[in-house]
């Protein structure tokens, strides 16, 4: 359990890897600016007069775009040991997006090919 | 007994301090899996709502464009994007061996996370007033069930990381500290994910 | 906490021992013990309803206790029988197979394992208070919404229980296999039932969730007040059925998947020879898990979706049949030209192929959304569905049994005796439901509780019926071989068939509590094999003799499932008799004691998920000496 295979570390390793941190903080930093800009957007474009067919799609797009930035970049998906954790999430979302679609609809309008 | 080693200088404090043990990999994985599995479960929940939205007994029952209010739910979008941003700070000083500023940043995640839950049930108690309640209608029991369900993650979370916060009081940073931190902002971050589709699809598309 | 296998104990202390365990190995016992309980209950319910059947105009049992039969009979072999037996299987050897010392999880197993047994009780308690749940085993709403009483309760909230448990098993496992496999077990050198467990685990964490959405939904109408599928409310019972067929279709791959590995590792065993087609074997198996996923509208047919969404899950349904068409035909493949042993499970493998093959014939032929008009609600459905699960997963049971039981008991199942039961069992299988494809196609309906006189029915039910006791008489002589292999108790040593090819087989027996005195290399598919051909025999280790931890056991799974089980009765009861509540319970007493009970219930699972979380739970270590003390005895045991 307390095994820790970690070499000492020399100073400048140290150095080295709290620079690394506090660059990637920067990044996170950046893409939490940028998630802030999506949901004022979002919120800007629910709340104007812009017709519903427009806002949609680009509302959705942009809670994708968050959603991506919070796996990727808060979640540290992009790291290095993360191959199972994206398979099964996106496994996990294109199911959940299957079911939802398929359930509008299926359920909500029911055969609207005709 | 197995020991622990705490407070680990910082010299020999691991890269990866939450996968540093067996335990934190199986931990790290299994709760990622966990997460999968609550997309789908989320994704029901979503798609449940979806088909029950505006479905309603009679005329005089609220619909969602007359009942959401915007400003309020931006409020509580801010708040839980910046308490995800702050802990993202939290493991940020966790990897940096830094214990009291990690307990810190969790602290001012949990005021958030409460202060998200505040105005949510602020909410709530609004809508039961004009008369949308979980038993009024097909609609709002679809609502309740969705964002209560989102709520009551955010319930287990404030407890989690509360206690997470008093017993590592008096313990201090070690590798096991960090998987079980590690595995608390996952969950954290999980639960704004879900708010983020949330607060569109539910409330800017029900607007609309 | 580490016991050696000399000391004797009393039958408390084995009774503590088992009920604090997190050992997979009698985690994997208990499944076995309570699954087999429960898979003869559904038994018992499967031959009353036959005895029912066998001659028309029967008042043996009465319509009511018909709808509850058939109910618990469904509801208790899926879930309480059929998976839980397969998780027997897993936990006994999905972590020797992969070289591992216990699961990723080893609390979570044992909640696992609890959660399962008190919500199987808490759904046949519904017996002894007030009936059964009678809305069949699918409950859809707008039968279950109507059932008087409390039986749809008992289904809701023991489903709820053992699904969580479900759930978490199949988080342990898939985690399990991605991190703890022996240096050298890269996955496409993972025995078929490690892979097929994989895959199933996957499959139950995408589709439990969705059976919990709809079962809370259930819940909540039944018990709560709100309105999902009131329909005068605005509700729309269809999200019932797609909830539950999103979770029931891809349920039955969770487990046909495990019996495909089982039958796998038996085929190369007892022919001999490598698995033929092994990377097109994986590859078919994740295939068939995705597919399972997108197919579960072909049960919702005549719903009346519309010609397009028939058409999209029509085809997609008849997908499904290529991939498993390949593992057929590469387990023909395997025992083409190998030296065959018919061992019992051997037997049942052989068995397996073709009663399997026309189950899933039969299921091509729903595929076709025409044609299924005709078939549904019809014997024909029944049929087919019993060809697969009992062809398919029983026969897997079976042989998994036979096959696995040294690596469980340090015995071995009397041959003789099982390959009675085998003939008894699979002639008896095929007289019971070969005729009910017939009897579907002359028009009888399915979940009816008696036909009419005349109808040319009497025969082939009649037919039937004999069957079932068949394979009853079958299971009674598993039993008896059973106790007498107990009772005999002759102990086996490694690799106890003689041409294992596995992990799991180059273990001593009976299995040290810590699996492994030094970690396995593994140097290529079959690597127990391997070693007997090219090296000497036995395993390498990968590691040095070294003080390894094993985690703690403990009573809390125990209180937090039994948390759940009593806030159960506080739900079950909270409707009654309240002026908010359904048709069904709005007319009963109300009980205003089912409040607290629901709290406290809750109370006790959320505290000690607290003290499980604030006490630090490092493991113990098993020691040096101790490993080398135990080599030095199995050494003087081989001579």
């Amino acid at each position: 359990m307390a095994e820790m295979n970690q070499e000492v570390m020399t100073k400048s390793q140290l150095e080295y890897l709290r620079n690394q941190r506090t660059k990637e903080m920067r990044h996170q930093l950046v893409s939490f600016g940028l998630m802030i800009f999506l949901t004022f957007m979002a919120f800007i474009l629910a709340a104007s007069d812009v017709p519903a067919q427009f806002t949609i799609p680009i509302v959705l797009g942009f809670a994708f775009i968050q959603v991506i930035l919070q796996f990727f970049y808060f979640m540290h998906m992009k790291d290095n040991g993360h191959d199972f954790a994206k398979l099964l999430i996106m496994t996990g979302m294109y199911f959940a997006i299957a079911f939802v679609v398929c359930m509008i609809y299926i359920v909500w309008i029911g055969a609207p090919i005709e | 007994m197995a020991n622990m080693e705490y407070n680990v200088p910082s010299e020999r404090w691991p890269v990866h301090p939450e996968t540093a043990t067996a335990e934190g990999k199986n931990k790290f994985v299994g709760f990622w899996i966990f997460l999968a599995g609550e997309t789908v479960l989320f994704a029901s929940l979503f798609a449940t709502y979806l088909a029950l939205k505006d479905s309603v007994p009679s005329d005089d029952h609220l619909l969602a464009s007359e009942l959401f209010h915007l400003p309020l739910a931006f409020v509580m979008t801010m708040l839980l994007l910046t308490s995800s941003l702050t802990s993202v700070y939290a493991i940020y000083h966790m990897r940096n061996n830094n214990f009291q500023k990690m307990q810190l940043w969790l602290g001012i995640t949990a005021l958030l996370g409460a202060g998200f839950l505040a105005l949510e049930i602020y909410e709530f108690v609004v809508y039961v007033g004009l008369g949308h309640t979980f038993r009024s209608s097909a609609f709002g029991s679809a609502f309740y069930f969705l964002i209560g369900t989102h709520g009551f993650h955010v319930i287990v979370g404030l407890i989690w990381v509360t206690l997470l916060i008093l017993r590592n009081a008096n313990r201090g940073m070690s590798v096991y500290t960090a998987a079980k931190v590690n595995t608390f902002t996952l969950y954290w971050h999980f639960i704004d994910v879900v708010w983020v589709f949330i607060f569109t699809i539910v409330y800017l598309l029900g607007v609309l | 906490m580490a016991q050696t296998s000399t000391q004797k104990k009393g039958v408390g202390s084995v009774i503590w021992e088992y009920l604090t365990t997190v050992d997979h190995k009698k985690i994997g016992i208990l499944y076995l013990i309570a699954g087999g309980f429960f898979f003869a209950l559904g038994g018992i319910e499967a031959m009353l309803i036959r005895l029912q059947l066998a001659v028309p105009n029967n008042d043996f049992l009465s319509a009511g206790l018909y709808n509850e039969m058939i109910t618990m009979h469904g509801t208790t072999m899926i879930f309480l029988a059929a998976m839980p037996l397969l998780f027997a299987f897993m936990n006994a050897v999905v972590p020797l197979q992969i070289g591992a010392r216990d699961l990723a999880f080893p609390f979570l197993n044992s909640m696992g394992v609890w959660l399962f047994i008190l919500g199987g009780i808490f759904l046949n308690l519904s017996w002894f208070m007030g009936g059964a749940p009678d809305a069949g085993w699918t409950s859809y709403a707008s039968l279950s919404i109507d059932s008087p009483g409390h039986g749809v309760n008992f289904y809701a909230l023991g489903l709820q229980i053992t699904g969580a448990g479900t759930l978490m098993t199949g988080i342990n496992f898939a985690t399990t296999i991605i991190t703890m496999r022996a240096p050298g077990m890269t996955y496409m050198r993972m025995p078929l039932f490690t892979w097929t467990t994989l895959v199933a685990a996957i499959l139950i964490v995408f589709a439990f969730p969705p059976l919990t959405i709809g079962v809370f939904l259930l819940i909540f109408d039944r018990m709560f007040g709100s309105n999902f599928f009131i329909v005068e409310a605005g509700g729309n019972t269809i999200i019932w059925e797609h909830l539950f067929w999103i979770f029931g279709h891809p349920e039955v791959y969770i487990l046909i998947l495990p019996a495909f590995g089982i039958f796998s590792e038996i085929f190369s065993v007892f022919a001999r020879k490598r698995l033929f087609g092994y990377s097109a074997m994986v590859f078919a198996t994740l295939l068939i898990g995705f597919f399972g996923f997108m197919v579960w509208a072909h049960h919702m047919f005549t719903v009346g979706l519309g010609p397009t969404a028939n058409a999209i899950f029509a085809v997609a349904t008849m997908a499904i049949a290529v991939p498993t068409g390949i593992k057929i035909f590469n387990w023909i493949a395997t025992i083409w030209g190998g030296s065959i042993e018919f061992t019992t499970p051997m037997l049942y493998a052989v068995a397996f192929i073709p009663s399997f093959v026309m189950g899933g014939v039969t299921g091509i032929m729903q595929a076709a959304a025409p044609a299924d008009y005709q078939y549904h609600d019809s014997y024909f459905i029944v049929a087919h569905f019993h060809y697969v699960i009992v062809g398919g997963v029983v026969f897997g049971l079976l042989a998994g049994l036979h096959y696995y039981w040294p690596i469980m008991f340090n015995t071995m199942l009397n041959e003789v005796l099982g390959k009675i039961t085998f003939v008894l069992f699979v002639f008896g299988f095929h007289l019971t439901f070969l005729i009910q494809h017939f009897l579907g196609l002359w028009g009888m309906p399915r979940r009816v509780f008696t036909f009419l006189d005349g109808q040319g029915y009497n025969a082939a039910n009649m037919i039937s019926t004999v069957g079932a006791f068949f394979m009853a008489a079958g299971v009674i002589i598993l039993l008896i071989n059973i106790v007498m292999t107990l009772v005999k108790n002759e102990r086996v040593g490694t690799d106890p068939w003689g041409d294992g090819r596995t992990l799991e087989w180059s273990l001593p027996l009976p299995v040290p509590y810590y699996n492994f005195a030094q970690v396995p290399l593994v140097r290529g598919l079959d690597a127990y094999w391997i070693e007997k051909n090219e090296g000497d025999g036995k395993m390498m280790p990968a590691e040095s003799i070294e003080d390894f931890h094993m985690p703690n056991n403990s009573i809390i799974p125990l209180i937090m499932s039994l948390g759940l089980f009593i806030a159960s009765f506080g739900a079950l009861y909270f409707a009654d008799g309240k002026d908010w509540a359904i048709d069904a319970v709005s007319a009963l007493d109300a009980k205003p004691w089912a409040l607290p009970v629901l709290v406290i219930g809750l109370g006790i699972t959320f505290v000690s998920m607290g003290v499980r979380s604030w006490k630090d739970d490092l493991g113990y270590y098993v020691t040096k000496e101790e490993i080398k003390k135990d080599l030095e005895e199995l050494e003087r045991g081989a001579k």
